[in-house]
């Protein structure tokens, strides 16, 4: 049967080379459009979820002692968390050296592993009473190297810390550049804890849980800066988009399985004498259906081959490359959308009367 | 044995109705003319015969069994193992070979390909126009046509031969030689068995040259 539907699409060369071009045309035309969108919509997660888009702050306002420690330890064994550090709120220091008359720049008392926050780039990992300053920090402060002291900048509270090493801030964090860390002791409330969620769509549960551990005695006590606003967003982008290429999809789809049902149509129409010849030779209904079908699906391999090649060109040279899944779904789909095309005129082909066909006048 | 019992057949409700309740049965190893004025329903009835019409009214048997009533899934297959057909026009496909024609009933009806092509090639030897095997139907002429399309019909090695008007656009020449095949293959089936070959015609040459004429 496939050699047969091989030799009569190679008889039937305009019909064969309408679908061919049809189907490739469905196919390029739903990489470049729909395929684009699918990329631009990969594009868009992949931003949205980037850490700085992941983070979720709570902050005592009232400093009513409500972030402990503890809460720090379990809010960072949560499974939505990714990383976790309690801070206290930031005070000013000065290079112990000069002086109260020196540069001042922030100081945060931080409590969680630091590597989640910072990245040491020489000397060692703070201990207590010791800091770590950031590499921009310390031109600031007057310094060549993580060494020296500071101390707080304040008239009346004496405090400093001696200087082991430098760092530079991790995503998202990167307000820390602008001075030091210093471990918080484990005996002080803190004021914030910074979650990075695993995942922006689970900010809204991990901010009822955090909430749940902290307990505020009322609503206004702490302050909360939730990515929950942005994971929406997110979702309603992403919703659009496929929406969007859907309708695209199908609208391309349907158009391009249109045409094809009205060129194989035509060329059943042409060829009735052929395929009234056949019936009468023995041919069942099926096998004129199978051969119709075919007939169309050959060139319809062809097409789908070729609009894969041309759409993957097209939208490479666009830098909008949509993720294989997609490519492969999209020459299956129009594979699919040539044969359900081809099913009604093949039926129709297949249960005309060949009498009226063959008799000759 | 192919028989016709009680056969009419009308083209739509309503429409007068042909053959008239006909009860025939055609001689194996005969060459049967079916012949009548225009319009008597001479194509029709191979039409009925060849299942591609069901009667309005009657049956058709094909030995013994009745085959009018059956499905067109089974008449197709009747028609593919069973029924060979010589049409008027030799309706040969244009985009073919002149082998590939001969063995097209033969897929239908299920042979391999290179089995079908063997017999095919062994008809069209016999029938003297192998030489043409690889041509296009465009490129033999009228009376090798219609020699191909009688290969066609045995190519199965069915019991029963349909041809309408085989000879009505050849040459007496060709006519005859025509003919010939056709008597040659209601004689020379397979060992034990004889084809019947029933001729829609109106050409007094063939019906004097057949075995038994129905006149409708």
């Amino acid at each position: 049967m496939l050699r047969e539907s091989l030799a009569t699409t190679w008889a039937a060369k305009v019909p064969a080379a309408l679908v061919t071009g049809l189907v490739a045309t469905m196919c390029a035309a739903t990489i470049a459009t729909v395929g684009r969108t699918a990329a631009a919509e990969a594009q868009v997660l992949e931003r949205l979820d980037q850490a700085g888009s992941r983070v979720l702050i709570v902050q005592d306002t009232r400093g009513n002692d409500l972030i402990t420690p503890t809460i720090i330890d379990q809010t960072a064994g949560l499974s939505t968390s990714e990383r976790t550090i309690g801070t206290f709120i930031p005070i000013d220091v000065v290079n112990g050296a000069i002086g109260q008359g020196g540069t001042r720049v922030p100081a945060w008392g931080a409590y969680g592993d630091l590597t989640t926050v910072a990245t040491l780039v020489s000397g060692r990992w703070p201990g207590p009473g010791e800091a770590i300053v950031s590499t921009t920090a310390m031109a600031e402060l007057g310094l060549t190297d993580p060494v020296g002291w500071v101390a707080q900048a304040s008239s009346s509270t004496v405090d400093d810390w001696s200087i082991v090493g430098a760092f530079t801030s991790r995503e998202p964090f990167t307000q820390f550049d602008a001075g030091l860390l210093y471990p918080a002791p484990r005996d002080r409330s803190l004021n914030m804890v910074h979650v990075v969620l695993t995942d922006a769509a689970a900010a809204q549960a991990t901010q009822s849980q955090v909430l749940r551990l902290i307990d505020p005695p009322a609503p206004e006590a702490v302050t909360v800066t939730s990515p929950t606003p942005l994971a929406h967003l997110q979702e309603a982008i992403t919703g659009d988009l496929a929406t969007f290429g859907r309708t695209l999809l199908l609208g391309v789809l349907a158009g391009g399985a249109l045409l094809v049902a009205i060129v194989t149509l035509a060329d059943v129409l042409v060829r009735r004498a052929d395929l009234g010849r056949r019936r009468a030779l023995g041919a069942t209904r099926i096998v004129i259906v199978t051969l119709v079908t075919l007939r169309t699906m050959v060139p319809a391999v062809l097409g789908a081959t070729a609009g894969l090649a041309a759409g993957l060109t097209i939208t490479h040279r666009l830098g909008a490359t949509p993720p294989w899944p997609f490519t492969a779904g999209t020459a299956i789909l129009a594979l699919l959308a040539a044969a359900a095309a081809a099913v009604p005129p093949a039926l129709y082909a297949a249960t005309r009367d060949p009498v009226r066909i063959l008799r000759t006048p | 044995m192919l028989a016709v019992e009680d056969l009419s057949f009308a083209y739509r409700h309503g429409a007068e109705e042909l053959f008239g309740g006909l009860t025939h049965e055609f001689s194996p190893g005969q060459v049967t003319a079916v012949t009548g004025a225009s319009g008597r329903g001479k194509s029709t009835l191979l039409y009925v015969l060849g299942l591609m019409l069901t009667p309005s009214r009657g049956r058709v048997r094909l030995d013994g069994a009745d085959v009018s009533a059956a499905d067109d899934a089974v008449r197709s297959r009747v028609r593919a193992h069973r029924i060979g057909f010589v049409f008027q026009d030799s309706a040969l496909d244009p985009s073919r070979t002149v082998l590939d024609s001969v063995v097209e009933p033969a897929l239908y009806a299920g042979w391999r390909l290179d089995t079908a092509r063997d017999r095919g090639r062994h008809l069209l030897q016999r029938l003297g126009v192998a030489a043409r095997a690889e041509h296009r139907p465009g490129e033999v002429s009228g009376g090798q046509a219609q020699r191909v399309a009688v290969a066609r019909a045995l190519v199965t090695d069915p019991c029963v031969i349909l041809a309408d008007e085989p000879t009505g656009n050849l040459d007496r020449a060709n006519a005859a030689s025509v003919l010939d095949t056709l008597r040659a293959a209601a004689e020379q089936s397979t060992p034990g068995t004889v084809r019947t070959v029933i001729i829609a015609t109106h050409d007094p040459f063939v019906i004097d040259h057949a075995d038994q004429v129905l006149s409708l």
